[in-house]
C-alpha cells in the first residue's frame, strides 16, 4: 500500500462516515453501517478503526501509522425509507478493495447515490392506493371496500407526505394518519361506497404500520446491537400506538355522537 | 388460497415502490410477500392455530430474503421488510384498540396479548431463519476451504 499522510486519513474517515450516513438515514440497519464504515477504512489501508452506531448518531475513530487518533461524530436527525440507496452503498463499499477504487471516486460515486431521486410523487400516491386497496381484499374486505380505500390511501399517503415536509414528529404524523383513515372509512361508509369500516381502516393503516421499525429491530438485536435494537422496537411500538390513538380518537366521537350506528 | 397471495404480490409491489425498490429486486421482494401469505394461509387451513401460521410464514420469508439477497448480492433487508409486511398484525392491533374504545376490557385485553404474541411470532421466525442460513453457510464456506 501507498504510504498516507494526514490528510488522507482525515479524508478516508469523512468519506466512511459519510457512507455509513446514507444507509442509517436510508433505514439500513446497525450492524451494516458498522460493517460498511469498517470496510472502506479497510479498503483504504487504515486497519485500527472503530465505529459505534446507533439510529440517532454515528462514532468512529482511526489511529494513523503514528498512533496519532482521530475521532469523527455524526448525528442523524431524521430517517426515511430508501432501500436502493443502501444496496447502493452497499455494493460500492464492497468493491473498492477488489475494484481498485480511489478516493476521488469514491466520493463522486457518493454524492451521486446522494442525489438519486425516489419514484415521482404520483407514482407514490398511485401505488399506495393500490397497497391500501389490495390489503383491504386480503383482509376480507369486498370491492366496494376495495374502491373506498383505494382512495384513503392516497390521501393518507399525501397528508402524511405534506407532514413529513413540515418536519413534524413521527408520532403527531401517524396519528394524523391514522385519524383521516378511520375519519374517511366512516364518511365513505355512510355515503354508502363502503360496506366495512373495520376493514377498510386495516387496509389503509398498514401504510402506516412500522414494518421497517420492526424488522430492524429483530436484525439488530439479532446481530448483537442491544441498544439500538431496543430503540428501534420502542420506535415500532410508539408509531403502532400513534395509529391506535388517532384511528381511536375519530371512532370514539362517532361512538359519543351516533352509537355507532349509521342514521341515513 | 392463491387469491390471498395474489393480492399480497400486488399490494406489496405498491409497498416497494414506496421503500424505493427498483427493477428485479422489486418484483422479487413481492413474491417473498406472496410466498409467505401463501405460506400463512395454507398453515392457517391445516391447523388452524394462529402463531404457528404467523411463525412459519415468517420463517418462509426470512429464508426466501436469505437466499435471494446471496443470488442477487443485495442486502437482505430490502427482502425481509417487504416478506414481512403482510405478517405485521395490523388487524389486531386494530380489533383491540376497537374493543378499548368499547369498553370491553377483557376482550381488549384478550386481543392485545394475541396481536403482541403475533408479533413475537415474525420476529421468532425472522430470528430462526437468519440463524439458520448463518450456520449452513457456515458449513458451507467451511467445506470449500478445507
Amino acid at each position: 500500500l501507498v504510504k498516507r499522510d494526514d490528510m488522507d486519513i482525515n479524508r478516508i474517515i469523512h468519506i466512511a462516515a459519510n457512507a455509513g450516513r446514507i444507509i442509517l438515514q436510508s433505514g439500513g440497519e446497525t450492524y451494516r453501517v458498522e460493517e460498511t464504515i469498517l470496510r472502506i477504512c479497510n479498503a483504504f489501508g487504515i486497519n485500527n478503526a472503530d465505529s459505534f452506531v446507533t439510529p440517532t448518531g454515528i462514532m468512529l475513530s482511526a489511529a494513523d501509522e503514528y498512533g496519532q487518533t482521530i475521532s469523527l461524530v455524526k448525528r442523524i436527525h431524521f430517517r426515511t425509507v430508501d432501500l436502493e440507496k443502501i444496496s447502493k452503498v452497499n455494493d460500492l463499499s464492497r468493491n473498492i478493495k477488489n475494484q481498485g477504487y480511489t478516493l476521488e471516486y469514491v466520493e463522486h460515486e457518493l454524492d451521486k447515490i446522494e442525489s438519486l431521486k425516489k419514484y415521482s410523487l404520483r407514482t407514490i400516491l398511485i401505488s399506495s392506493c393500490f397497497g391500501a386497496a389490495f390489503f383491504t381484499l386480503l383482509f376480507g374486505g369486498n370491492i366496494k371496500d376495495f374502491f373506498a380505500s383505494f382512495i384513503i390511501g392516497g390521501i393518507i399517503k399525501y397528508v402524511t407526505t405534506v407532514l413529513n415536509r413540515v418536519n413534524i414528529n413521527d408520532f403527531f404524523i401517524n396519528i394524523v394518519g391514522g385519524s383521516v383513515a378511520s375519519l374517511l372509512a366512516i364518511f365513505f361508509v355512510y355515503i354508502r361506497l363502503g360496506a366495512h369500516i373495520d376493514k377498510i381502516i386495516i387496509g389503509s393503516i398498514m401504510l402506516l404500520v412500522p414494518g421497517l421499525a420492526i424488522t430492524n429491530a429483530i436484525r439488530d438485536t439479532i446481530s448483537g446491537d442491544l441498544v439500538a435494537g431496543i430503540s428501534r422496537a420502542v420506535e415500532a411500538f410508539l408509531i403502532a400506538a400513534a395509529i391506535a390513538i388517532g384511528s381511536g380518537l375519530i371512532l370514539r366521537l362517532w361512538f359519543i355522537y351516533s352509537g355507532g350506528r349509521f342514521t341515513w | 388460497l392463491v387469491e390471498g397471495s395474489i393480492y399480497a404480490f400486488i399490494a406489496t409491489i405498491g409497498f416497494g415502490i414506496l421503500f424505493n425498490i427498483r427493477g428485479r429486486n422489486l418484483f422479487i421482494a413481492a413474491l417473498g410477500a406472496g410466498i409467505s401469505w401463501f405460506c400463512y394461509l395454507f398453515t392457517m387451513k391445516l391447523t388452524s392455530s394462529t402463531f404457528l401460521a404467523y411463525f412459519l410464514a415468517s420463517i418462509t420469508a426470512g429464508v426466501f430474503s436469505e437466499v435471494m439477497a446471496r443470488i442477487l448480492k443485495t442486502p437482505a433487508t430490502t427482502f425481509v421488510i417487504c416478506g414481512i409486511i403482510p405478517l405485521v398484525p395490523g388487524s389486531g392491533m386494530y380489533y383491540s384498540m376497537y374493543e378499548i374504545i368499547k369498553g370491553n376490557a377483557s376482550k381488549a385485553l384478550n386481543l392485545s396479548l394475541e396481536t403482541l404474541s403475533i408479533a413475537g411470532a415474525v420476529a421468532l421466525g425472522i430470528l430462526f431463519a437468519t440463524s439458520m442460513i448463518k450456520i449452513i453457510t457456515y458449513k458451507k464456506n467451511n467445506h470449500v476451504t478445507s
